[in-house]
């Protein structure tokens, strides 16, 4: 076996198996492996695995989706500082049909996985929001780009620190992200200027709200306009995250205590 | 002989409604499998026991019911031939068959769909409290799924006459223990909802708006049918929106 001997280095002696989102026979042939663990990272636990990671997303990013599953991982206390891991995942088809042998690093954290695990929103109220905002990236408005902004989460603060620009056109109304309708009114009232504050359990409070937090302290890359300051701002003033889809460069970015934590193309889902 | 009397040969008759019976059965059966598959009934009881050990017989739910109502109606024309070729001549006899036969129809038919709703139910049972990693959970499924097949035996006996007086008895006084118990216990959950639905028709206050409720004040982060969730500097209150009404609601003005 010559390729075993020349693609052996990439998974001889590493400390556990990181399987990405795998099928249900895939996963069972690790079953009875003794001397290794497996984790399980994707979306959703399908196998029933014990030791599980949930991505946030179907990360299109291959070096995004490992990152994330050991930063997890390393969260979770599945995996420690400095573990080999052999992560395979798919790039192409739906299979698992890439490996790769990882190094878990503990001081490149960059609050990813806290960014939805430890956030005051609940994870599935960030996930849809985060899927709406690439959603709306991908297809825009009537074919022309439209930037939003999105206040998730602490939603009594920020309506303390902010005022509506025009009537609120969820007053009264009982609507939630990932609801079906939503995503369709969301889309319209993208077009108005103004932020969507959505509360930690995901209701939709308010449209076209102006965010007046203090802009103190905020250190957002040069070049963003003012609704990624005014995103930045608001995360850091409250314990909201803030997701803005950028109208210039098309990019999703989401904010935590006034950082960019997480930067998407939509174009890449 | 002629024509018309080998037509009025009781016999003839006889066997011409069996033929008839034996088809019109046959397409009964096909029809209602059919239907049964295009009203998505394979999809529904697929992973209940039931239909695993229907599998295992080498047959399926449906298969099962469509053939039931296919022999409903070989009986029926079998026993209607004997009639009219006057095989057993016994009125009595024929009158208590032709009673009964339905009765045992619908009662197999009540069985195995009691079956497959407990088998459904538990599923779902199960599955709803997956997230709750609790062990002792585990027992309420098995409750749920006997409780079914419990009230589907006792619909099934009644229908041959059985006498089920007693078993009556026992399942009003479940079902009572059960009301009463659960009255009691979610009483506060009820007045709360009740409560909960009035806030969220009429939002007497919004998330964002400063209030005070009795002793707790903070400004609203949350409201739902059974508790508001009002938060401070450095307190978060989950009030149950019973008080809310016991209380009053005091909205605090910003100066």
């Amino acid at each position: 076996m010559v390729l075993d001997d020349v693609f052996g280095d990439i998974f001889s002696s590493v400390d556990a198996v990181a399987l990405f989102s795998p099928s249900g026979s895939y996963y069972e042939r690790f079953a009875d492996l003794d001397e290794l663990d497996v984790v399980v990272v994707g979306t959703e636990n399908t196998v029933g695995a014990e030791t599980f990671i949930e991505l946030p997303l179907e990360f299109g990013d291959v070096a995004e989706r490992i990152r994330f599953g050991l930063e997890g991982g390393l969260e979770k206390g599945v995996i420690e500082d400095g573990d080999v891991l052999a992560c395979a995942t798919s790039v192409f088809g739906d299979g698992i049909d890439t490996v790769s042998r990882v190094r878990a690093d503990g001081e490149i954290r960059t609050g990813l996985y806290d960014l939805f695990a430890k956030s005051r929103p609940e994870p599935e109220v960030i996930k849809a929001v985060l899927e709406l905002a690439i959603e709306l990236g991908k297809k825009g408005q009537k074919g022309k780009p439209v930037g939003a902004l999105f206040v998730v989460g602490d939603a009594g603060k920020v309506m303390n620190k902010s005022r509506p620009l025009s009537y609120n056109p969820f007053e009264k109304s009982h609507v939630h992200v990932g609801d079906p309708i939503v995503n369709v009114m969301l889309k319209e009232f993208s077009r108005l200027d103004g932020a969507f504050v959505i509360s930690d359990s995901g209701k939709i409070v308010s449209a076209y709200r102006y965010l007046e937090p203090s802009a103190e302290g905020v250190d957002i890359p040069k070049g963003l306009g003012a609704r990624h300051m005014a995103g930045g701002a608001i995360s850091r003033d409250t314990n909201a995250i803030s997701i803005v889809l950028s109208e210039s460069d098309g990019l999703v970015r989401a904010f935590k205590a006034g950082e960019i934590i997480l930067e998407v193309d939509p174009e890449a889902y | 002989m002629d024509w018309q009397a080998f037509i009025d040969e009781p016999a003839v008759i006889a066997a011409a409604v069996l033929a008839l019976g034996f088809v019109v059965g046959y397409l009964v059966g096909r029809l209602n499998k059919e239907l049964l598959t295009a009203a998505g009934v394979a999809e529904a009881v697929e992973g209940t026991p039931f239909e695993r050990t229907a599998q295992s017989l080498g047959t399926s739910t449906v298969e099962l019911v469509a053939r039931l109502s296919s022999w409903f109606i070989y009986g029926i024309a079998i026993l209607t031939a004997l009639h009219i070729a006057q095989l057993l001549n016994t009125d009595d006899f024929w009158l208590r068959i032709t009673g009964f036969v339905p009765r045992l129809f619908v009662a197999v038919l009540v069985l195995i769909v009691g079956f497959i709703i407990a088998d459904k139910l538990e599923l779902v049972v199960s599955e709803y409290f997956r997230g709750v990693k609790l062990p002792e959970v585990a027992i309420i499924p098995k409750v749920v799924k006997y409780s079914v097949l419990y009230v589907a035996v006792v619909i099934a006996l009644a229908q041959v006459n059985v006498d089920v007086l007693a078993l009556l008895i026992l399942l009003t006084v479940y079902a009572a223990g059960i009301v009463i118990v659960g009255t009691f216990a979610f009483k506060d959950f009820l007045v709360s909802s009740a409560v909960g639905i009035y806030l969220l028709l009429n939002q007497p206050y919004g998330i964002g708006d400063r209030i005070r409720i009795g002793e707790q004040a903070g400004i609203v982060q949350e409201v739902d049918i059974f508790v508001t969730k009002i938060e401070a500097d450095d307190e978060e209150f989950i009030i149950p929106n019973r008080k809310v009404f016991d209380e009053g609601i005091c909205r605090v003005r910003e100066q």
